[in-house]
């Protein structure tokens, strides 16, 4: 090993507390230049808090972090910008009304006589794009752009920034594994440049490919900052929940196949998003759809559930068909979803988790048609005791849970109406590892008990551990059929990508 | 007692209004004098039952003053024609209910903005009804004698209609499944949808309602004056100032019906009083208009449970 | 198409001066230095308020606002008692400082003591409203320095014409050449985000919402200098024609996005109506039903254009 280079950012027991809550402790981790360092640890660990003290959001309350030896003023976004401190944030944080130059340049534009300089901005919008090796129309607002090309532009911004250290927050957790591959390729790119990278991943594959070092939170305390070399998978999960804990690995082969069909899909069209799919759901089955971003699975998943409406084919359920386009028919015959977004879809975070649990049982809780307020109450407490959810009690706001625990409120309110098809779209994107094995088991015995299981997700060793059966999309088709268990992932890849792509990579 | 910290927050407003009258002028609260008085309270008491149901999904109604001015002068006309006065009474709480169910189809089915649909009802409505009436009668209708002992006669029909339904609508939102489906709509009308609320019904009803309760308001309102096209103007200001006073978010979500009964309470005793002493209704502008600010202040930083959230 | 709703609006504006033509072979060299001229308030105002709206918050005080200044402008200029005489070029500056001062307060409100704006200037719209009925005490407020009504009336040059013209060139160039107007946007289009681009939510909120007070004090002053008139209804109903107008012109309720040659193109049909219906003179009873067929076309409008969109983004999320 050659001799360790000074830091370009060095962290201090850091420590900050909200409301009595220590969500850092006396933080100490330093980054050194041209390194990507990976930041990991179960939600609620300090990372996003962390983050905010890097880039002057919020100021921490004890310790300092200095700059190539200079102490960063804390909480002053533009003191950390001007040092060189960039982020790209889990949430979006473009503008999607504005074009790509106004997003690259808004609160740092460059002016001439104190009129915007048009053109000076085109021109480096260009020279950054082919640093990063892609074009897109400068002029296109940003609501045209995919999930994937709104990242990338938010890669160039923090390029453009000359900086010196990139965060990125959970980068990938709504890319396919195409455009993952493409954004992984950039943050090499950059690490070649110099720029030091702080990587906050729950996907450990990408921590392991990416990382030279990995620091691990729990609890808002370090764990430890150890060299990528040094460490395999286990003990990495094992440093971040405190004790061993097996994942993803399959309990006990599949469960005894029923014969009986739950539910029928034949040949579904949207024209636009998906055509052509047909397949059956066995009860007591979990059917995985695989595929890239994009390929159509939510889509799918949405015109199921009667989310949006489809332009030819047929849904049934138990024999009997759905009508187009209506969430209530869908749920009345038996159809329950967990949606892709929990937080704008999942859940009405403002309410407390016993009116978010029983929203879909309304009509049962009612006499004489007002509700029943004692039978609310106790159809909640047997959910949250059946889902283990952790809140102080029912009163509580549902936005004051984790996200593993929101998570499991979103699972408790379908499985309340007692589904016979149950959807779920990306079940367990940015939940920790621990209340993900949960949400895996509870998701296994509930088709055990006789429910048909449709889940849609990105994750690949996820999608191959828990389906029985796998159809894996691509461009709005089903491109193949693999058998849980025994697929591996470059098998879904293979069909998940376009022909004549698939060859290249 | 937390649960309501706001509506006794009101409630000592009140008390407030009502310990100035009495330093000022205690007859301001004898019972003839407030008697006296309460006749402008049940239009708009009625107005607020919709109006609090549409802003608790996170909508608005400005067009519930040009409804009630449409419904007047419909039932002007009848009145005009001599039809009974059932059929009178029928034809303006039709017209009322077919205004609100405009109102509520485009924002429900066509999903326009209610702020923008009912903008442009507003001078609709109100075009529509100043149209009619200087095209047929040419001026206000007196209000026949039918009318006038129906809403305005020695039985109190209007105050106990207005009771019925304030019960009604609060037993509505805080006790079944269509209010709790409000509430969720206007926290969160995307998760409200997965969660198979049946939201565009519900809208289509609630601004349906509210249409429905102008008329019943214009019944009352031209019983005790005349039916014309003048009635019910400005009103929507001072329906939306008592529901927001009363404590429901504009944002949506939040709301009851308490509230929004102290907040007219307190609305109309303010007005009342300021008019009848000072005897200067722009001095009462002034008043309500500041009172809706410190109301809605006082709301935020004295009883937000967290004061961060927005 | 980017342009889409330009060209729309712009057809509507043909049809209407076809229409009108038809009637008459000049009305539109008769009546287009009128159309304009009347638009004036509604188009200067509208200005600010297209940025409030851009930035996600709503002002709905202004016609209560223009009253008021216009009650103040009038008592301080008036040259017959209670007003005090005061010359215009002292007065003018004395009622935009108010003006904008009074912007700034709202913009307090909505932005320190988080008041959602449409509360805040619906509360304004009712207070403001009775101060100005109370300064003007009942009765009307005429007689003006010669000075103050050239301001309006002009001798040859429309002088308030060349002035909204400057006002609308001023808007343009800062929505489009400024960083500030990028911001304004950048803030509608997402909050969260322009604090994380170190953009200030709060000061271009308190600008937009002050820039509107000075506006509608330069509204005022120029609707007295032309009518040489003030009464206690001065102003009223001024506000839902001018959000009116926004709407139509394309403002997305919800911020974010839009254009002022929408609005000003808005401003102009919506203006049109009026004088085209009367000028038509379709007999007494049209007249009558004139802010019916006002708010039947504003409420097509409204609708339709909702539905195109709802058709072209196709129900996607």
């Amino acid at each position: 090993m050659n001799r360790t280079p000074d830091p370009i950012i060095t962290i201090e027991s850091v420590s900050k507390s909200y409301g009595g809550v220590e969500a850092l402790s006396e933080i100490c981790v330093d980054i050194l230049p041209g390194e990507v360092h990976g930041l990991c640890g179960e939600n609620g660990a300090g990372k996003s808090t962390l983050i905010k003290c890097l880039t002057g959001v919020i100021p921490p309350e004890t310790g300092k972090i200095t700059v190539d030896g200079t102490p960063l003023r804390h909480g002053d976004i533009h003191a950390a910008e001007l040092a060189g401190i960039a982020v790209i944030y889990q949430e979006s944080t473009a503008f999607l009304d504005l074009d790509l130059v106004d997003n690259l340049f808004v609160g740092r534009e460059i002016k001439k006589f104190g009129w915007l300089d048009r053109r000076a901005m085109e021109k480096r919008a260009l020279a950054v794009m082919q640093r990063l090796d892609f074009t897109l129309d400068l002029h296109t607002p940003l609501r045209e752009f995919s999930i994937a090309q709104r990242q990338m532009v938010e890669m160039a911004r923090a390029c453009l920034r000359d900086c010196r250290l990139l965060i990125m927050d959970e980068p990938t957790a709504s890319l396919s594994s195409r455009e993952t591959k493409t954004l992984l390729g950039l943050v090499t790119q950059l690490r070649a440049a110099g720029v030091s990278v702080l990587y906050v991943s729950h996907r450990l594959e990408e921590i392991f490919q990416l990382c030279d070092r990995v620091t691990v939170f729990r609890d808002g305390k370090l764990v430890a900052t150890t060299p990528i070399e040094q460490l395999n998978r286990d003990q990495l999960i094992g440093q971040m929940v405190g004790r061993e804990v097996d994942v993803l690995t399959r309990h006990k082969e599949h469960t005894e196949r029923t014969d009986k069909i739950r539910a029928k899909i034949t040949g579904l069209c949207s024209r636009g998003r998906f055509s052509k799919i047909s397949f059956e759901v066995r009860s007591g089955e979990i059917l995985g759809i695989g595929g890239l971003v994009g390929a159509g699975r939510s889509e799918l998943a949405r015109a199921i559930f009667g989310v949006d409406r489809y332009d030819d084919g047929e849904i049934q359920i138990d024999g009997i068909t759905l009508k187009k386009g209506s969430i209530q028919s869908a749920i009345e015959a038996g159809i329950a979803m967990v949606p892709e977004d929990r937080q704008h879809q999942g859940l009405i975070l403002p309410m407390s988790v016993s009116e978010n649990l029983s929203l879909t049982i309304l009509a049962e809780l009612t006499k004489y048609r007002l509700l029943h307020h004692d039978r609310e109450a106790e159809r909640v407490q047997s959910l949250m005791q059946h889902l283990a959810v952790k809140a102080a009690n029912a009163k509580m706001e549902a936005a004051s849970l984790s996200g593993g625990n929101q998570q499991k409120v979103v699972l408790g309110k379908w499985l309340a109406t007692k589904p016979k098809l149950l959807i779920l779209d990306e079940p367990t994107r940015g939940v920790d590892v621990a209340a993900k094995a949960e949400i895996h088991r509870l998701i296994r015995d509930l088709t055990e008990a006789g429910m048909a299981t449709l889940i849609m997700t990105s994750d690949l060793p996820e999608l191959i551990t828990l389906s029985d059966r796998i159809e894996v999309m691509c461009e709005g088709e089903i491109a193949g059929q693999l058998e849980g268990g025994t697929a591996t992932e470059e098998q879904v890849m293979r069909l998940a990508f376009p022909r004549g792509e698939a060859q290249r990579t | 007692m937390k649960k309501f910290a706001y509506e006794l927050f009101l409630l000592g407003l009140i008390g407030v209004v009502f310990a100035i009258a009495a330093i000022l002028d205690p007859r301001f609260l004898s019972k003839n004098v407030q008697l006296e008085l309460s006749s402008e309270i049940w239009e708009l008491g009625l107005l607020t039952l919709g109006m609090t149901l549409v802003i608790i999904t996170a909508g608005i109604d400005l067009s519930v003053g040009s409804a009630m001015g449409l419904c007047s002068v419909s039932l002007g006309l009848c009145m005009h024609a001599n039809l009974p006065t059932w059929l009178c009474a029928l034809a303006c709480l039709v017209t009322g209910l077919t205004a609100g169910a405009l109102n509520g189809s485009l924002v429900a089915f066509m999903k326009v903005h209610p702020l923008l649909v009912t903008l442009a009802t507003y001078g609709m409505y109100r075009g529509f009804a100043e149209g009619l009436q200087s095209a047929t009668t040419n001026a206000p209708v007196d209000a026949s004698e039918g009318i006038k002992s129906l809403a305005a006669g020695t039985f109190p029909l209007v105050p106990l209609l207005f009771a019925a339904l304030t019960v009604w609508t609060a037993i509505l939102l805080g006790r079944t499944a269509a209010g709790r489906g409000l509430y969720a709509i206007g926290h969160n009308e995307e998760a409200a949808r997965f969660s198979g609320i049946p939201i565009a019904k519900l809208k289509f009803w609630i601004y349906t309602y509210t249409g429905l309760l102008a008329g019943l308001a214009a019944i009352s309102y031209s019983a005790r004056r005349s039916a014309t096209a003048e009635a019910g103007m400005v009103i929507e200001l001072d329906v939306i100032s008592a529901v927001v006073i009363g404590g429901t978010s504009i944002e949506g979500g939040r709301g009851r019906i308490a509230g929004t009964l102290l907040g007219v309470l307190l609305i109309h005793e303010t007005r009342q009083f300021v008019d009848w002493y000072w005897q200067r209704s722009e001095l009462t502008l002034i008043v309500i208009g500041t009172l809706l600010i410190l109301a809605v202040l006082g709301h935020r930083f004295l009883f937000a449970q967290n004061p961060k959230t927005r | 198409m980017k342009y889409r709703r330009e060209a729309s609006l712009l057809i509507l504006v043909a049809v209407l001066s076809l229409l009108a033509t038809l009637f008459d072979g000049s009305f539109v060299r008769d009546n287009t230095l009128d159309i304009l001229i009347n638009s004036i308030p509604t188009m200067i105002i509208s200005c600010g308020v297209m940025l409030v709206i851009i930035t996600g918050e709503i002002d709905i005080s202004v016609g209560s606002l223009l009253g008021l200044l216009a009650a103040i402008l009038a008592l301080l200029c008036s040259t017959v008692s209670p007003g005090l005489g005061i010359h215009p070029y002292l007065a003018i500056p004395i009622v935009l400082t108010i003006g904008t001062l009074i912007g700034l307060g709202t913009g307090c409100l909505v932005v320190y003591g988080r008041v959602p704006s449409i509360i805040a200037t619906l509360g304004l719209l009712i207070a403001l409203d009775g101060a100005q009925d109370w300064l003007m005490g009942g009765g009307d407020i005429k007689h003006f320095p010669q000075q103050l009504r050239n301001l309006g009336t002009g001798t040859k040059l429309p002088i308030n014409l060349i002035f909204t013209i400057l006002v609308v060139v001023a808007t343009g160039l800062l929505c489009r050449k400024t960083a500030l107007g990028r911001r304004i946007y950048a803030v509608g289009s997402n909050r969260s985000a322009a604090r994380l681009a170190g953009i200030s939510e709060a000061k271009i909120k308190l600008f937009v919402f002050a820039l509107t007070g000075l506006l509608t004090a330069m509204a005022a002053t120029l609707w007295v200098a032309k009518l040489g008139n003030v009464s206690t209804s001065t102003g009223a109903g001024l506000e839902l024609k001018v959000v009116t107008c926004v709407v139509v012109g394309g403002i997305a309720i919800r911020g974010g996005r839009g254009r002022l040659l929408g609005v000003v193109l808005a401003v102009i049909l919506i203006t049109m109506i009026r004088t085209v219906l009367n000028f038509m003179d379709l007999g007494s009873e049209a007249v009558k039903w004139q802010r019916a067929i006002e708010g039947v076309m504003i409420l097509v409008a409204v609708t339709s254009d909702h539905f195109s969109q709802r058709q072209q983004s196709g129900g996607s999320s």
